[in-house]
């Protein structure tokens, strides 16, 4: 019980003194811990933040679907033929600082306010963490092992379906982890943004009821429900992610 | 298969821009069935050397033949066996084991179940049974090196190339394993049933116990100091390592490589 009790006590201040703090000095807009409970379960009861969030969810999982496919043979191939580094490296690099979000105006424009903008800005988002960790995991596959191979007969293609890329599963992991947290995180803001477009049009998603609730409505308590929902659904995908690859990864000595 | 190594010179670029040479004009013959170990002190190019063998790296000048053909890259009538082993540590003893079988042209005429008990059987013969499912950082550097040596015995190539595979071996389980790759090269077969062995080691008792001829190389750049013919009679056990003529053999090569040994040691 303790070890339990310890790590909620100060979230459990902070939401008491929020809640008096409201109830003090607050308007009545103000967004108290009281009426987001309330509101939180009238959208969930509702169905309206189930969809929403499955939505968004079916963005997230085919746009990092897209980058992971692009991503991990691309990397493959940079962290391995020097020559494909050397080429791509400089195009990579420039495009890698641009936030995905500002993609967004050629996105709206050339795929319009739905599904298939935040697809693309998803997977541009996803893209960049998983290349970039899976050129690192295929530079950090022992030269030796490569050798042995070799030694073996394999010829280069099979060396780099069965040395490099087994070897750069670790290192690929991480870059799966960290592309689908941001692609998560990228969602949420394009949604935002193509709802402030479209003027809360049908392209749906968590981000864009957040975005309705802001300009239309004026439902504080319902953002910080939107919020909350964001914040757990991004920890529960980590989880998974880890579990997942955790399977992957038992040949680890640790 | 007969190995000939002629007049073989080796520079490699540093990291600066300029040059060390590792092998000066190095000649030497390996003959069919032969067991052949090289001995020297550190960055005397032994390493180098077998990996020109293996076709890993190839010569500045001079030229490398297999049976007549120069070597001009690996291939799988000649296995290595690298001084850290190099298993692949996401593949099980049974995964390593099969390897070649599986991903490489040795195994491509078999089909699953010959596959499987060639696997199976390899395993059994290096005395590593009851371990195929385990990963190579649950196994002791011993059980590490049996995995090695039956990755190579799996696919069966006819030189085996081996870098100081016992040097990271306890002394009881390197005499051991010492007489388990004489009878797995076939020291009680004739001869010409033998595979070819090209050792290289630091113990000079352990070239001795193993060798037909052993090659002394050397540094400074490397080359070959002298060839050493050991005439002691096989099949080669406990009695080998209690002859006077083992002890003079040992004596008369480390009289040779004293000197840089001890250079290389105080250096």
């Amino acid at each position: 019980m303790g070890g339990l009790l310890i790590p909620l006590a100060l979230p459990a201040v902070l939401v008491a003194s929020w809640q008096a703090l409201g109830e003090a000095f607050g308007g009545v807009r103000m967004p108290l811990p009281s009426r987001v409970v309330v509101e939180g379960v009238a959208l969930f009861a509702s169905g309206e933040l189930p969809s929403a969030m499955l939505q968004s969810l079916g963005r997230v999982f085919s746009g990092f679907l897209i980058a992971a496919v692009l991503a991990i043979p691309l990397g493959i191939l940079m962290g391995t033929v020097r020559v494909v580094e050397r080429n791509l490296d400089p195009l990579v690099e420039s495009f890698r600082p641009v936030a995905a979000i500002a993609l967004l105006p050629m996105a709206i424009l050339w795929l319009g306010t739905g599904t298939p903008a935040a697809v693309m800005l998803v997977a541009y988002a996803a893209f960049f963490p998983i290349l970039v960790n899976t050129i690192a995991g295929a530079k950090s596959v022992d030269r030796n092992l490569v050798n042995a191979a070799a030694t073996m007969g394999l010829a280069p293609r099979a060396i780099l379906r069965n040395v490099i890329l087994p070897g750069a599963v670790p290192q690929i992991a991480v870059g799966l982890r960290v592309g689908l947290g941001i692609a998560w995180t990228a969602i949420v803001a394009a949604e935002l943004a193509v709802g402030a477009k479209s003027g809360g049009g049908g392209s749906g998603g968590i981000g864009q009821m957040m975005f309705v609730f802001y300009a239309y409505s004026i439902e504080l308590s319902r953002i910080v429900v939107c919020m909350a929902a964001v914040g757990v659904v991004s920890l529960t995908l980590d989880w998974l992610v880890r579990r997942g690859t955790r399977r992957l990864l038992k040949w680890k000595a640790t | 298969m007969t190995i000939e190594i002629s007049n073989v010179t080796k520079w490699f670029a540093l990291p600066d821009g300029s040059e060390a040479q590792a092998l000066a004009d190095t000649s030497f013959s390996v003959a069919d069935g032969e067991f052949v170990v090289i001995v020297g002190p550190s960055g005397c190019g032994k390493t180098t050397i077998l990996n020109m063998m293996a076709g890993l790296i190839m010569p500045t000048a001079g030229a490398i033949t297999i049976d007549g053909r120069p070597i001009d890259g690996p291939g799988i009538d000649r296995g290595v066996m690298f001084q850290d082993y190099a298993l692949f540590p996401w593949r099980s003893v049974e995964g390593n084991v099969g390897f070649a079988l599986e991903h490489g042209p040795a195994g491509a005429a078999m089909d699953e179940a010959a596959r499987a008990r060639r696997i199976t059987a390899t395993i059994a013969l290096v005395g590593l049974k009851g371990s195929e499912h385990k990963y190579p950082h649950q196994l002791s550097g011993g059980m590490r090196q049996r995995v090695a040596f039956a990755r190579l015995l799996a696919y069966g190539p006819k030189v085996l190339l081996m870098d100081e595979p016992l040097a990271a071996l306890d002394a009881q389980t390197r005499t051991i394993l010492q007489e388990e790759l004489l009878r797995v090269w076939g020291q009680a077969l004739p001869a010409a049933e033998r595979r070819t062995v090209v050792f290289i080691t630091h113990a000079i008792d352990e070239a001795v116990f193993l060798a037909d001829r052993i090659i002394v190389m050397g540094n400074g750049p490397g080359h070959v100091r002298d060839i050493v013919a050991v005439d002691l009679p096989r099949p080669r056990g406990d009695a080998t390592r209690v002859d006077p003529r083992f002890q003079e053999l040992v004596q008369k090569i480390w009289s040779q490589i004293k000197n840089e040994a001890y250079r290389a040691a105080t250096a």
